[in-house]
């Protein structure tokens, strides 16, 4: 029964991914405008190049067609053509998808590290001054929007000297040993990581919290302590085995939106990762690319509520061993 | 009590925020094109009761500012001529909702003074004005949007919850398809494939559009489970019993009930659209001039020399937090009040 | 005691329904049958009750008796009229005659209206009357249940268990129905609330020329008022007749534990205490 589940979800999630790449496909070459527009400003450069250029792109032929090229390129791990960089998609975008993954797990596991047991004391101590500072600290933060950090975080590094403004690495450090070279993307990787973390630590000790506070009110844990078990043991083998079960969807999520997540902090600290692309790709009208990009991270997405999912059934004691 | 305080502390602080946006012509002492090409990055003015010679004006005042000759690009102040604050002011014409022309500003100085209460940007407009203009552009597009959004949600949620079978299914496959869309890439993507040559406005009503039309299936995925289980409740059983017709019981009893979760979702939507449509702007994808919207405001920040050496660009940022706080506590305290009222 | 015409007011014959439910995980569809092969007659003014223990497919047989339910087979004759055989108009204004009681009086009221509007909300369903007439007709029944006037502009939430079941009496009483089918209506209720429920039930029956339909769990309880008495066991009617022969000699075995299991307090006291 469990693989048939498995299977069933899988196939699913496929076909998500395909409808998601039809719908962003037509979206976008339905939209008129294309890579050749900017040059078509330019009275020097005649239509008949610019035809001849499109032809040998094949911008001209019908839409479904393209999208029948585009799967095939997909296949082949090209995910079709890039004008602007004149190569294929995925090599650029797998090298950018990197760093952006490095920047985004680095900043998921800081925030689940954090927000785990902050929000497990938190709700421990509910109702105490200590929690309500700690919710005021956490509410603070959820209202900066995070631009405001990130320009924040930006204009400490100016200031202060401290990180550098921005980059993976210093000019000049890909000819150092590895382990120089790994402290430096390191210390460039301290601001971008940071901030993505404290966008994403205080919903997710909210979360925490609550879900923890409605399991430790519920008549069975006031049983279990009725019977004289310790708080501590009550918290981590009764409470927590229960509360975990919302918060699967929400590791779901954080994995999830690890490739969409961090767009504004890579722009904003010039983090070499899928954002910075994405947007100079968007200006530039290069129009694989922008789709590579989405699916990338629909893929991601789709990928995580399946991991969700399937933990979620794992741990439902309502499925009877095979 | 204190939860009642708390919403009712967010909505002052709300409608306080909003209303002074919406009257944005009245508040501002600028228009938000208006350029003083003299006075780049000026500093907020400081306002004073006791002049240079130590003589007190029951009226507030100000100095004007003069180019410093030694530090280029800092400004010294000119105590020779003072400027006192007029209030009720004829300032630049513009048009109350768009409509009714007047010409009274709260504040103003005679010119040649200035009125930077928080500074001026590359081009010398007043950062204040174009703070409450750019409001009328952000908020109103997640105000927009979050309607929309919701509105779209109440009916397919609705519709998926009520009548199940099919309709449901087919309902909450697409929910699916959509949550599983990257809504933000999505957007720039969409706001990419626009061509060059349409209207701000357009652009502005566009990606209103597709926000509104992106961000559906969270709110249709709660509503449908709100009216699944209040279509069940015996109340429901019980008018049916009185021939009660299908559009009776979803209006008078079943959507009723999902006003708490409608609340909640639009409280916490129209932040997030609000910070979409910055986000958008200040990348260049959004709304761009002459349109002033508070990622253009921002925008300016990106540049090192501006981040470090002029303080007051922050604050439109700053200023944005009491907005956030405002909805954000509004939120909580509707999803408080209505996780007791359930029967 | 009320004339009997001859005519059964409702007459029930062969009538089954499914349950169709899905696996909690799998989603699997599971069919549970809740009844099968009921036959059931109702003579006008009688009260009969149908008793069994809980998941025997009482409340499903209730629902499908006041059309709240569509049942599988079968049919449903009220008054001489094959009811399942009229499409929804025809319907409308024939609901009226066949009105439930829920068990969970709170349930059964929408909390945000106010008692008034709760009562008038059949008239306005059914169209009938201006707003102050159908205020005064809710006014009316609120006395006659034993509520005060005054009560009207209160929401559902501020009146007691025992109140909110005459709220819900009342209501039904609105649209002057022949049929009253109870669903375990005075389960939810202490005994002092069940003793004045009853004591109302019994006042209006002739008031109103009502017929009732008890559906309990509470043998003991039935046997205070009922005069037919149904017993259901397994989704089945395996037993009915007039309650002085059904309690005197019971035939079905289920019937004869059910009565067996039902001890008086003398028996208790003498078992324990003598």
């Amino acid at each position: 029964m469990a693989m048939k589940y498995i299977r069933r979800r899988l196939v699913h999630a496929a076909l998500l991914l395909i409808a998601i790449s039809i719908l962003s496909f037509a979206l976008l070459q339905l939209a008129p405008g294309d890579y050749f527009d900017a040059m078509r400003m330019n009275p020097q450069i005649s239509a008949q190049t610019i035809d001849g250029l499109r032809t040998e792109y094949g911008l001209d032929r019908p839409l479904a067609v393209r999208y029948e090229h585009w799967l095939v390129s997909v296949l082949r791990g090209e995910l079709g053509f890039s004008i602007a960089y004149n190569s294929p998609v995925g090599p650029l975008i797998w090298g950018r998808a990197r760093n952006t993954l490095l920047l985004t797990s680095g900043a998921t596991v800081l925030a689940w590290l954090l927000a785990i047991p902050v929000g497990t004391w938190s709700a421990k101590k509910r109702g105490t001054w200590a929690d309500r500072a700690c919710g005021v600290v956490t509410s603070t933060f959820l209202t900066i929007p995070d631009l405001l950090l990130y320009l924040c975080l930006l204009l400490l590094a100016v200031r202060t000297g401290w990180f550098p403004a921005g980059g993976m690495i210093s000019p000049g450090a890909s000819s150092l040993g590895f382990w120089s070279k790994a402290k430096d993307v390191a210390l460039h990787l301290f601001l971008p990581c940071a901030g993505l973390a404290l966008t994403i630590t205080p919903m997710l000790v909210r979360h925490i919290r609550s879900s923890l506070i409605d399991v430790l009110e519920s008549p069975f844990i006031r049983a279990a302590r009725a019977h004289g078990i310790s708080g501590t043991r009550v918290l981590f083998r009764y409470a927590w085995p229960v509360a975990a079960n919302p918060l699967i969807s929400l590791l779901g999520f954080s994995i999830g939106t690890m490739l969409s997540a961090s767009v504004l902090v890579e722009v904003i600290l010039s983090w070499p990762g899928l954002g910075p692309l994405l947007v100079e790709a968007i200006f530039a009208r290069d129009v694989y690319v922008v789709i590579g990009v989405v699916m990338l991270s629909s893929v991601f997405l789709v990928a995580g509520n399946l991991f969700a999912d399937l933990l979620h059934f794992a741990n439902d004691p309502r499925i009877r061993v095979d | 009590m204190r939860r009642r305080l708390k919403l009712r502390g967010a909505i002052i602080l709300l409608a306080g925020f909003q209303s002074l946006i919406l009257l944005a012509g009245f508040f501002a002492p600028y228009n938000s094109t208006a350029q003083d090409r003299l006075s780049p990055f000026a500093p907020p003015t400081r306002v004073h009761f006791f002049d240079a010679k130590g003589k007190f004006h029951a009226r507030p005042f100000v100095y004007g500012l003069k180019n410093n000759p030694v530090d280029f690009g800092a400004y010294g102040i000119d105590f020779t001529r003072v400027y006192p604050i007029r209030f009720l002011a004829a300032g630049a014409p513009y048009k109350i909702a768009g409509i009714f022309p007047a010409r009274i500003h709260l504040l103003g100085v005679e010119e040649p003074g200035r009125l930077f209460l928080l500074g001026s940007d590359g081009y010398g407009r007043d950062q204040l004005s174009r703070f409450l203009y750019g409001g009328q552009i952000s908020l109103r597009a997640g105000l927009i949007a979050a309607a929309l959004s919701v509105s779209l949600g109440i009916v397919m949620g609705g519709l998926a919850g009520f009548y199940g079978g099919w309709l449901d299914n087919a309902l909450m496959r697409g929910a699916e398809l959509f949550l599983a869309l990257p809504w933000l890439y999505l957007l720039f993507a969409v706001r990419a494939a626009l061509p060059l040559h349409i209207t701000q406005s357009q652009v502005f009503l566009l990606l209103v559009a597709v926000m509104g039309l992106l961000g559906w299936a969270r709110p249709a995925r709660l509503i449908r489970g709100v009216v699944l289980s209040a279509k069940e409740r015996n109340f429901v059983l019980a008018a049916r019993g009185f021939g009660a017709s299908d559009r009776y019981l979803l209006f008078r009893h079943v959507l009723p009930q999902t006003s708490g979760v409608v609340l909640t979702q639009i409280a916490l939507l129209i932040p997030q659209f609000v910070l979409a449509e910055v986000t958008l702007t200040f990348l260049g994808l959004g709304v761009g001039e002459p349109l002033a919207s508070w990622g253009s405001l921002l925008s300016s920040l990106q540049q090192y020399s501006v981040l470090s050496s002029y303080w007051w660009m922050f604050l439109p940022a700053l200023l944005l937090v009491p907005l956030f706080l405002g909805y954000y506590l509004a939120a909580d305290a509707l999803q408080e009040r209505f996780k007791s009222v359930s029967l | 005691m009320i004339a009997r015409s001859h005519q059964p007011l409702l007459r029930v014959e062969h009538l089954g329904m499914n349950h169709v439910q899905r696996h909690a995980v799998t989603n699997a569809k599971v069919i549970v049958q809740a009844f099968a092969d009921v036959n059931l007659t109702i003579c006008p003014g009688t009260t009969v009750a149908l008793v069994g223990e809980s998941g025997a497919g009482k409340s499903s047989l209730a629902r499908c008796l006041a059309l709240l339910e569509k049942p599988a087979q079968g049919e449903i004759w009220f008054d001489g009229m094959n009811f399942l055989a009229l499409d929804r108009r025809a319907l409308f204004p024939l609901r009226r005659q066949i009105q439930m009681i829920f068990q969970d009086p709170t349930s059964a009221l929408n909390p945000r209206l106010t008692a008034g509007e709760i009562i008038a909300e059949p008239l306005l369903i059914q169209g009938q009357g201006t707003k102050a007439q159908r205020r005064e007709q809710a006014l009316d029944l609120m006395e006659q249940v034993g509520l005060p006037r005054k009560c009207e502009g209160k929401t559902a939430l501020e009146f007691s268990g025992g109140q909110r079941q005459r709220l819900a009496i009342a209501r039904a009483l609105i649209l002057e129905p022949k049929l009253l089918i109870l669903d375990e209506a005075l389960s939810s209720l202490d005994i002092a609330n069940q003793e004045m429920i009853l004591k109302l039930l019994t006042d209006i029956q002739a008031a109103h020329s009502l017929t009732y339909l008890h559906i309990s769990h509470d043998l003991r309880l039935v046997s205070r008022f009922a005069e037919v008495v149904a017993v259901m066991h397994g989704g089945k009617i395996v037993e009915q007749g007039r309650a002085a022969n059904l309690f005197a000699e019971p035939q079905h075995p289920y019937t004869q534990e059910l009565l067996a299991a039902m001890p008086s307090l003398e028996s208790i006291c003498q078992e324990r205490f003598a």
